[in-house]
């Protein structure tokens, strides 16, 4: 592989050919700290154009969200925060945002500059009105408040939100998309000229993601504003921004047009990075974790930083820091060995569709069956005052006339929005939920007639089979106690046989098997002297060493670091060979999923509002999604090739509405019937069960039977999103 | 609906219980307070140069506690909780031989006047205080503040009443040193007779403000701290919002929000801490009733002050849980919790 090599000086004439918006000149941001000065930005130097929308991306750690605050001047104290930012207003001088008085900085923020965090769902007043926040912001800056709430009613209806009602509303009477909507309808009441987004859909669910993505699009047309849009989810930006920036151990290592960088990445950090993540079309043998950890702010690497982890690193990488290497304007990497990165650290984006081997074994697997539920409903009542006072009967249905069955040493994995009674499923199959309706058995025993004592087997049996992990490792595993204390007590319980000494010897093994090495030292060791990646195996290990036949892994790798959950799924299913396990994993993500089942040959099912709506082999669910729930979380899914990815920009959500209905108040026939595209009246009037397809799934759509009486139906109106939305609570 | 309904349910189911305990109690003290009055009765009267009569005895002794002696104790129970809930009779009080309620009812505004002028001030204060050290927090004034009021909050309420009474009540000579007012003025609504009740409760109030103080301020400081570090406040705060609205309408709001159920239990904290102030001050409320009702072994009088404060606590607990909907706007809309 070869580039042009045009080798440019960075000076800030060179940039003439773009209108700058933003200049960043050697900013950094040191925080004093007791053990030494922990740099969280160092040296960065980059361009933000005018009406771009720039996406940066980076791990946890990286320094992506000083540079956001450090943009508005706001890294919070004791953050020291140096070097030079020059705005360009579209007319007028160019101010230096660092050293802008405090009153100055009060009005340049929010009219020039505004920012949207990361938690929404704390960033509203929860005693005060959303009206109030909207009406205090004009108040603050002086502006006519008619004019600018009616801008504001204006934003609120751009992004599919009922202004009346959510200028009515408690914060807490909103749900996480709508108070994410509100808040980026917040941020541009004064009509900044720049808006600045630190993770925004972090919190959010997956489909919700790319609505709000797609509705940033329009908003940045309809207002020219240029967005500075920061996460850690690659695939997430990649197919929206202008350009992309790379930003690894508080700097940038690499930028420019988004596609170049994706198809063509020169820094072996962004090669490593596009390697690891997890999506849905690249090749399952292509993606590999990147060895090693990011640095630590305060003793960061000298010379290049990424050489600890860099298979490229040579001696003159230890020693000096590289400079920008351009390759044409607008396109730059940090690195000495740019030339041999192609070629050395290689990665496909994409797998040809019709490539996928046809795969039904697992489904016609002879395996004998672990978990059964046979139909399983799991009804919350839910009746507050206000709702008696309407009588008005709120009973919430997590589950609804779910039946399924996990075979010894299988992969399952339920994907659904929050709030789709995943969760609550999961723990009906370990027994940790009581159903209100149908049973669940194990090896054909039913788990509740066990546990009231009538059973062949004791119900501390089931419980040992079954087991849990859960999606925050840090709060899972006891803080006082050390990492031998906690992974002695099922051993303990449950092999009374085993003496201290092999009881050790057990636990340094499976450490070792982790690859947590040298196992004395880890064993020795308290939760808070490990990394996130390290808790989660513990965790897991310690489930493993009940010798469980299937493990809940609720969001197990959610928690972790992008770049962290390759790493993690191979674990899993490295150690389910060694522990014949089976896994039942729920995730949001469908990219997750995707990994953890393809691998084994497992299933994928999809829940929406606690009804079981499609499941079957991986393969066929990923590539050949029948329910339209399935398609919509499937379009939700970013795609990392570059053409797909505008493919997929260019077409509308697959859907009428963007928020979920209240689960209190479902829809009447088919619960998916509200947001279908294809909904018919008689959706609205049947509940379709799941049925047996061509393939080897089983969906729950009558579009999957020729003969039935939808095809004669009367469509119900459609159109792609419309401008009505749920409200979750009435 | 159903939990306010509960909830006053609760209340009664609570209150029943007290008076049951209160009962059970009064019967079990040893040497047994009725056959203890009987005795005292028959006393005076053959000290008076009558017979006693073991009929009259009975009738004298039923008229004081409310309950006759002789009858099961069951039947004795029942008619208390009759009395009590129909008649709203409380017994005789055996020393001044008034009806207990009566005595109760008139001692009732004073012993409130105190308490809730304590518990106001006190809790102003803290809220102050502690806003102020937060705002302020790790500053030297922050350090002093803590101090200061850990060590009001340690020093017991009495011992500051009895320092206050020998201090400015006797030494100074500033305040008076017992008393509900000036015996001498014409009572009524005219100014000096105000003004004369405002002087004598100066220094109870002060006392009573010790007891609502210090905790408190530790706790909203403790709050504040909390609520200046969440999102929200950062938001405001880049949004441009003035300091002065984001003092009041985000932090001091949110946090004074877990203050409020605390000021309404401590309600109850305040009202027996009464019965030793107000003996202190010689201020004859419901607290000095029920301690001189001890002293004299005034059993229906101390009976019916039991209940008092029983029915004051509840009542301050019911009012924090009803109106709590009101204060903080996600309480109102019910329990929608979101385990699902």
């Amino acid at each position: 592989m070869t580039r042009t090599e045009t080798e440019l000086e960075i000076t800030h004439d060179d940039r003439s050919s773009h209108d700058v918006i933003l200049e960043v000149r050697d900013v950094d941001v040191t925080f004093d700290m007791e053990r030494g000065t922990s740099r969280v930005l160092d040296g960065v130097r980059f361009d933000v154009h005018r009406d771009e929308m720039l996406g940066i991306v980076g791990e946890s750690g990286s320094g992506k969200s000083m540079f956001a605050s450090a943009l508005l001047n706001a890294v919070v104290d004791p953050g020291q925060t140096s070097g030079e930012i020059i705005y360009h207003p579209p007319d007028g001088e160019p101010v230096d945002v660092l050293s802008l008085s405090e009153s100055q900085l009060e009005r340049f923020r929010w009219e020039e500059i505004s920012m949207v965090f990361q938690g929404a769902m704390s960033s509203f007043n929860p005693t005060m009105k959303i009206r109030e926040h909207f009406e205090e912001t004009i108040r603050a800056h002086g502006e006519d408040i008619e004019e600018r709430m009616e801008h504001g009613w204006q934003l609120l209806a751009d992004l599919y939100l009922d202004p009346e009602r959510v200028f009515d509303s408690y914060p807490h009477e909103l749900s996480g998309g709508m108070k994410q909507r509100t808040l980026i309808a917040l941020s541009l009441i004064l009509e900044p000229k720049v808006l600045v987004m630190d993770e925004p859909t972090a919190a959010l669910d997956l489909l919700m993601q790319r609505s709000i993505m797609s509705l940033l699009g329009n908003l940045q047309e309809e207002y020219d504003l240029t967005i500075v849009f920061i996460t850690h989810d690659l695939p997430l930006v990649a197919g929206l921004a202008d350009r992309l920036a790379v930003m690894y151990a508080f700097e940038f290592v690499e930028y420019g047009p988004s596609e170049q960088v994706i198809r063509d990445a020169a820094h072996p950090y962004t090669r490593a990075l596009l390697k690891s993540v997890p999506s849905v079309d690249a090749s399952l043998e292509d993606m590999h974790p990147i060895e090693g950890e990011s640095p630590d702010p305060v003793d960061a690497p000298s010379g290049c930083s990424y050489h600890p982890r860099c298979p490229l690193a040579t001696v003159e990488c230890t020693q000096a820091d590289p400079d920008y290497h351009e390759f044409s304007e607008e396109r730059g990497a940090a690195c000495f060995h740019w030339e041999q990165s192609g070629d050395e650290i290689e990665y496909a984006l994409g797998v040809d569709p019709d490539e996928f081997p046809e795969s039904t074994a697992a489904f016609e697997s002879e395996e004998e069956t672990v978990v059964s539920l046979d139909d399983v409903d799991v009804h919350f009542e839910q009746t507050g005052l206000i709702d008696e006072l309407f009588g008005k009967e709120s009973v919430v249905r997590a589950v609804n006339d779910v039946s399924i069955e996990l075979r010894e040493n299988e992969v399952v994995a339920l994907v659904g929005e929050s709030g789709c009674g995943k969760t609550t499923l999961g723990k009906t199959v370990i027994g940790l939920q009581e159903p209100t309706a149908g049973s669940v058995s194990y090896r054909g025993q039913d788990v509740w007639e066990a546990k009231a004592g009538s059973g062949d087997y004791e119900f501390d049996d089931i419980r040992r089979a079954l087991q849990i992990v859960h999606q925050d490792p840090g709060s899972s595993l006891n803080s006082s106690r050390t990492v031998r204390a906690s992974l002695s007590a099922p051993l303990k319980r449950w092999r009374p046989d085993l003496g201290p000494s092999d009881r050790e010897t057990v636990i340094y093994n499976l450490l070792k098997r982790v690859g947590m090495k040298p196992p004395e030292d880890y064993a020795a060791r308290f939760p808070h002297q490990l990394s996130g990646g390290e808790k989660q195996r513990v965790v897991l290990v310690r489930a493993l060493l009940m010798s469980p036949d299937l493990i809940l892994a609720d969001e197990a790798v959610s928690a972790l670091d992008v770049s962290l959950r390759v790493e993690m799924m191979d674990l899993m299913l490295d150690l389910q060979e060694m522990f014949d396990t089976s896994y039942l994993f729920i995730s949001h993500d469908f990219s997750n999923a995707r990994y953890l089942t393809e691998k084994s040959d497992g299933r994928i099912g999809i829940m929406y509002l606690g009804n079981l709506v499609e499941i079957g082999p991986a393969q066929e669910i990923i590539h050949d999604p029948k329910h339209p729930y399935t398609k919509v979380l499937r379009w939700a899914t970013p795609p990392l090739d570059p053409d797909e990815a505008k493919e997929a920009n260019a077409t509308d959500p697959p859907i009428r509405e963007i928020d979920i209905p209240d689960p209190t108040d479902p829809p009447s026939g088919c619960p998916f019937q509200t947001r279908c595209p294809d909904a018919r009246e008689v959706c609205t009037r049947e509940v379709p069960e799941l049925q047996d397809t061509e393939g080897a799934a089983r969906v729950a759509c009558f579009r999957e039977d020729d003969d039935h009486e939808y095809w004669a139906s009367e469509p119900v109106e459609s159109d792609t999103v419309s401008l009505k939305t749920e409200s979750k609570a009435d | 609906m159903r939990y306010f309904v509960k909830r006053v349910v609760h209340a009664a189911v609570t209150l029943v219980s007290v008076t049951t305990i209160t009962f059970a109690l009064f019967r079990l003290m040893p040497g047994n307070p009725s056959q203890a009055m009987r005795a005292q009765f028959e006393a005076d009267m053959e000290a008076g140069g009558g017979t006693a009569d073991p009929e009259v005895l009975d009738a004298m002794v039923e008229q004081h506690i409310g309950f006759n002696p002789d009858q099961p104790w069951y039947v004795q129970y029942a008619e208390y909780l009759q009395d009590i809930i129909l008649y709203q009779d409380f017994g005789q009080s055996y020393f001044y031989n008034e009806p207990v309620f009566d005595i109760l009812f008139t001692a009732m505004p004073w012993s409130i006047f105190i308490s809730v002028y304590g518990l106001a001030l006190g809790y102003t204060t803290n809220i102050l205080l502690g806003a102020a050290m937060a705002y302020k927090e790790g500053s030297r004034f922050d350090n002093y503040a803590t101090v200061l009021a850990t060590f009001l909050n340690s020093v017991p309420y009495y011992v500051g009443a009895i320092l206050f009474l020998a201090f400015f009540g006797y030494e100074l000579g500033l305040f008076p040193t017992g008393g509900r007012y000036n015996t001498d003025l014409q009572t009524g609504l005219n100014v000096r007779f105000m003004a004369s009740i405002s002087y004598h409760a100066v220094l109870p109030v002060m006392s009573s403000f010790i007891v609502g103080f210090g905790g408190g301020a530790l706790s909203m400081r403790g709050n504040s701290i909390r609520i200046l570090g969440e999102d929200y406040l950062r938001v405001a705060r880049l949004r441009g919002i003035s300091s002065t609205r984001i003092a009041t309408r985000y932090v001091a709001r949110n946090a004074i929000l877990p203050l409020y159920t605390q000021m309404m239990i401590g309600i109850a904290t305040v009202f027996s801490s009464s019965v030793l102030l107000e003996f202190i001050f010689t201020y004859p409320g419901v607290g000095w009733y029920t301690y001189d009702a001890v002293m004299r072994r005034d059993y229906p009088l101390l009976m019916g002050s039991f209940l008092f404060f029983t029915i004051v606590t509840l009542i301050g607990i019911l009012i924090a849980e009803f109106t709590y909907g009101l204060v903080d706007p996600r309480i109102g809309s019910g329990d929608h919790s979101e385990s699902y």
